[in-house]
C-alpha cells in the first residue's frame, strides 16, 4: 500500500525518469529494446544453451530444411547446412561474433573518440582545428575500403576487422563530439560558469558534458548498427572471419553455394543480422525522439 | 565568400595530402618488397629497377620519398596492375564510368522517389501512415545490402526470370565505347539494335541499382520527412497560410527549399557508406564497376591495384563531401551569416 500523500505537492520527474516516460511510451522502441536486450543475453550465454557446437557435422542430415518445413525435424530447428551443421547452434555462437564484437569495436572506437573529441574541442584555433581534421581523412575513406587496406597488410582474419572497422568509425565519434563541445562551448551558460571561476576541467564535465552525452548516446547506437553490418559485410567478401566461423556475414556467403537448393541457409543468417540491426536502430530512433523535445 | 572558398580549398588540399600520407604509410607495409608493390613491376631488368628507384627516390630519406611518390601519383602514374601488367591508371579510367552510371541512377532513383515521400509522410495526419513509412524506412536502412541483393536476385531474376542478374549487357551486343556510360554509348552506337541494345543495358542496371538505392531512399525519406515538419512550423509558413495561398504552392514554393538544406548536408554525410555499399553491390551482380575491380584486386593481393583504387575513390570523396559542403553554404544564408561572424 502506497504512503498516504499529505501535502500537496507535485512530483517533479527527474531528466532521466522523463527520458524513460517519453522512451517507453513508444512502443516500437520498447520492442527494440527487447530486441537488444534478448541480443545482450545470447551474446552473453547463446553458446551454453546451444544444442551442438557450431562446427559439429552430421553427415545423415545434410540440407535439412527448417522445421516447419514437412522435411524438417524439431531436433534442427532451423535446418542444416551442406555439412550438417545445425544452423541454430551457428547462430548462437555467431552472436558473440557479430553482435558482441560490435560492442567491443564501438566500446573502443569511443574512448578513443571521446578523448580526442573533447581535448580537440576545448582547445581554440589551430590547435584545435589541426586535431578535429586530422581524422577527416580517415572518414573520407569508406568502411570497407578501410577494411581491405587493413586486409592487404595484415591479411584476413576476424582480429583486423577489430581493426579495420574501428579505424574506420573513431573519426565520426571524434567529429561528433568536436562539435557539439564547440557548440555548447558558444553558449552563454558557459561564459556564466566561467565568471564563477570554474576552471577548464569543471568547466568541461560539470558544465559542458552533461548537454554532450546526447549526442555521444545517438552516435553509439548509430554506430553498433553500422559495426554490424560492417562486420557482416566483410564476412560475406571472406576478408573478415573466415570460412568455418560461424560469423553471420561469414554463413551467408557460406551458404552461397546452395542459394537455389537450400535458400535458407542464407536468408536465416540475413534474417538474424536484419533483427539485430533493427532492433539497434528502433532504440536509437526511440532515443533520439525522446531527446528531441528536452533539447528544444 | 573568396576565403571561404580558399578555406574549403586549403582543407581539400590538406586532407588529399594527409590520406596520400595514409596510403603512402600502408605500402610500406604491404607484405612484399617495397619497390615491387609500388610499381607493380615482377621481374624488372636493372634498366628498369633504375628507374623505379629514381622515380621514386628510394635511396633517400623517408620525405623525399613521400614527395616522389605524391609526385608520381599525382601525375597519373599509378604503376602496374601486378596480375595483368597493365597501367592501373588505364584500369582505372575503364572500370570509373561503370560505377558512376550505377551510382548515378540509383541516386537519382533515391531522389526521384525519396523527396516527395518525405513530403507525403510529414504531411499525412493519419497515426497508420506515419508508423508504416517509418517502420519501412527503418527497415531500409537496417537491412544488410548483400542479402538484400541475393535475394532479389534470387526472386525477380531466378525464380520469376524477369531481370538479369549479372555483368552490364548481354554480350551479344557489340557496343564501342565513346564515354564509357552504356546508356549513352549505347544510344550513340549506330548499330541497328541500338533501342533493343538500350532496353537491355536498362534491364540489367534495374536491379543492382534499386538495390544500390535503398539506403540513400530511406535516409532521403527521414531526413526530407523531418525536416518539412521542422519548417512547417514556421512563421513564414502560417503567413503564406493567412495569404490564402494554396497547400500544394506553399509545399512547393515555400517549404521545399528550405526542407531540401538538411538533405543536402546529410546527403555528403552519405557518401562513405553509399561508396561501400556500392562496391558490396557491384560485387554481387558482377557489375563490371570500380568496386569488383578492386574486391578482385584485393582476392589476388594485387597491391598496386588496391593502392589506385583506395586513392581515386577516397579523393573523389573528399572532393565530393567539400563540394557538397560549398553548395550547402551558397544555398543556405543562414551558415553564410555564421561564417562571417565566424571571420
Amino acid at each position: 500500500m502506497r504512503p498516504i500523500k499529505i501535502y500537496q505537492e507535485d512530483q517533479i520527474p527527474s531528466p532521466t525518469l522523463r527520458l524513460w516516460m517519453l522512451f517507453s511510451a513508444n512502443p516500437f522502441a520498447l520492442a527494440g529494446l527487447w530486441g537488444v536486450c534478448t541480443l545482450l543475453l545470447l551474446t552473453l550465454f547463446g553458446t551454453y544453451i546451444a544444442p551442438f557446437s557450431p562446427e559439429a557435422q552430421d553427415p545423415r542430415a545434410l540440407l535439412l530444411p527448417p522445421s516447419w518445413d514437412p522435411a524438417g525435424t524439431v531436433e534442427h530447428f532451423l535446418g542444416t547446412d551442406d555439412l550438417g551443421r545445425d544452423i541454430f547452434s551457428r547462430l548462437l555462437h555467431g552472436a558473440r561474433l557479430t553482435f558482441g564484437m560490435s560492442l567491443s569495436i564501438v566500446a573502443t572506437a569511443l574512448s578513443m573518440g571521446f578523448v580526442i573529441g573533447s581535448i580537440s574541442g576545448m582547445m581554440h584555433g589551430l590547435k584545435s582545428s589541426i586535431l578535429g581534421h586530422l581524422l577527416d581523412a580517415l572518414l573520407s575513406i569508406p568502411s570497407l575500403l578501410m577494411a581491405i587496406l587493413v586486409v592487404a597488410v595484415m591479411g584476413p582474419g576476424l582480429n583486423n576487422v577489430f581493426w579495420a572497422v574501428g579505424i574506420a568509425l573513431t573519426p565520426q565519434f571524434v567529429r561528433a563530439i568536436h562539435q557539439s563541445v564547440h557548440e555548447e562551448l558558444q553558449k552563454e551558460y558557459v561564459t556564466a560558469a566561467k565568471l564563477d571561476g570554474a576552471n577548464g576541467l569543471q568547466i568541461f564535465w560539470f558544465v559542458i558534458m552533461p548537454n554532450v552525452w546526447e549526442t555521444v548516446i545517438i552516435q553509439t547506437t548509430l554506430a553498433i548498427s553500422a559495426a554490424i553490418l560492417d562486420i557482416a559485410a566483410l564476412g560475406f567478401l571472406n576478408l573478415g572471419a573466415q570460412a568455418p566461423s560461424p560469423e553471420w556475414g561469414a554463413m551467408v556467403s557460406q551458404g552461397l553455394d546452395n542459394l537455389l537448393t537450400a535458400p535458407w541457409t542464407v536468408t536465416i543468417p540475413g534474417v538474424a543480422i536484419l533483427f539485430s540491426v533493427l532492433a539497434i536502430n528502433l532504440v536509437g530512433d526511440g532515443l533520439r525522439s525522446a531527446l528531441t523535445p528536452i533539447r528544444t | 565568400m573568396a576565403r571561404y572558398l580558399l578555406r574549403r580549398l586549403n582543407l581539400f588540399l590538406a586532407t588529399a595530402l594527409l590520406m596520400l600520407g595514409i596510403l603512402f604509410y600502408a605500402t610500406s607495409l604491404f607484405p612484399v618488397e617495397h619497390s615491387y608493390a609500388l610499381s607493380g613491376v615482377r621481374v624488372p631488368s636493372l634498366q628498369q629497377q633504375a628507374q623505379i628507384i629514381e622515380d621514386y627516390q628510394l635511396e633517400q630519406g623517408e620525405l623525399a620519398q613521400f614527395i616522389a611518390y605524391v609526385q608520381q601519383r599525382l601525375g597519373g602514374n599509378l604503376g602496374l596492375s601486378l596480375t595483368s601488367q597493365q597501367p592501373v591508371a588505364n584500369e582505372l579510367a575503364s572500370v570509373l564510368p561503370a560505377s558512376f552510371e550505377l551510382a548515378i541512377v540509383a541516386g537519382l532513383i533515391a531522389l526521384v522517389l525519396g523527396i516527395p515521400l518525405g513530403v507525403l509522410a510529414s504531411q499525412s495526419q493519419h497515426k497508420l501512415t506515419q508508423h508504416c513509412i517509418m517502420a519501412i524506412t527503418l527497415t531500409g536502412y537496417s537491412i544488410p545490402v548483400f542479402w538484400l541483393g541475393l535475394l532479389l536476385s534470387l526472386w525477380f531474376g531466378v525464380r520469376l526470370g524477369w531481370l538479369p542478374i549479372s555483368g552490364q549487357i548481354n554480350l551479344l551486343y557489340e557496343i564501342r565505347p565513346v564515354s564509357g556510360f552504356m546508356l549513352i554509348d549505347t544510344l550513340l552506337s549506330d548499330s541497328q539494335y541500338r533501342w533493343s541494345a538500350f532496353k537491355d543495358v536498362l534491364l540489367h542496371l534495374l536491379l543492382p541499382a534499386i538495390t544500390l538505392a535503398v539506403l540513400p531512399f530511406t535516409v532521403v525519406v527521414r531526413i526530407t520527412r523531418s525536416a518539412m515538419m521542422n519548417v512547417m512550423n514556421q512563421t513564414f509558413i502560417r503567413a503564406a497560410e493567412a495569404r490564402g495561398l494554396k497547400t500544394s504552392k506553399i509545399i512547393v514554393r515555400h517549404a521545399l527549399p528550405n526542407a531540401l538544406i538538411p538533405v543536402l548536408k546529410h546527403l555528403g554525410l552519405m557518401l562513405g557508406p553509399f561508396a561501400s555499399y556500392a562496391i558490396i553491390v557491384e560485387m554481387i551482380f558482377a557489375w563490371p564497376g570500380v568496386g569488383s575491380w578492386l574486391i578482385s584486386g584485393i582476392y589476388q593481393r594485387d597491391y598496386t591495384v588496391i593502392q589506385g583504387g583506395i586513392l581515386a575513390v577516397s579523393l573523389l570523396i573528399i572532393f565530393l563531401n567539400i563540394l557538397i559542403e560549398v553548395l550547402h553554404t551558397v544555398s543556405n544564408p543562414l551558415s553564410r551569416k555564421e561564417l562571417y561572424a565566424a571571420n
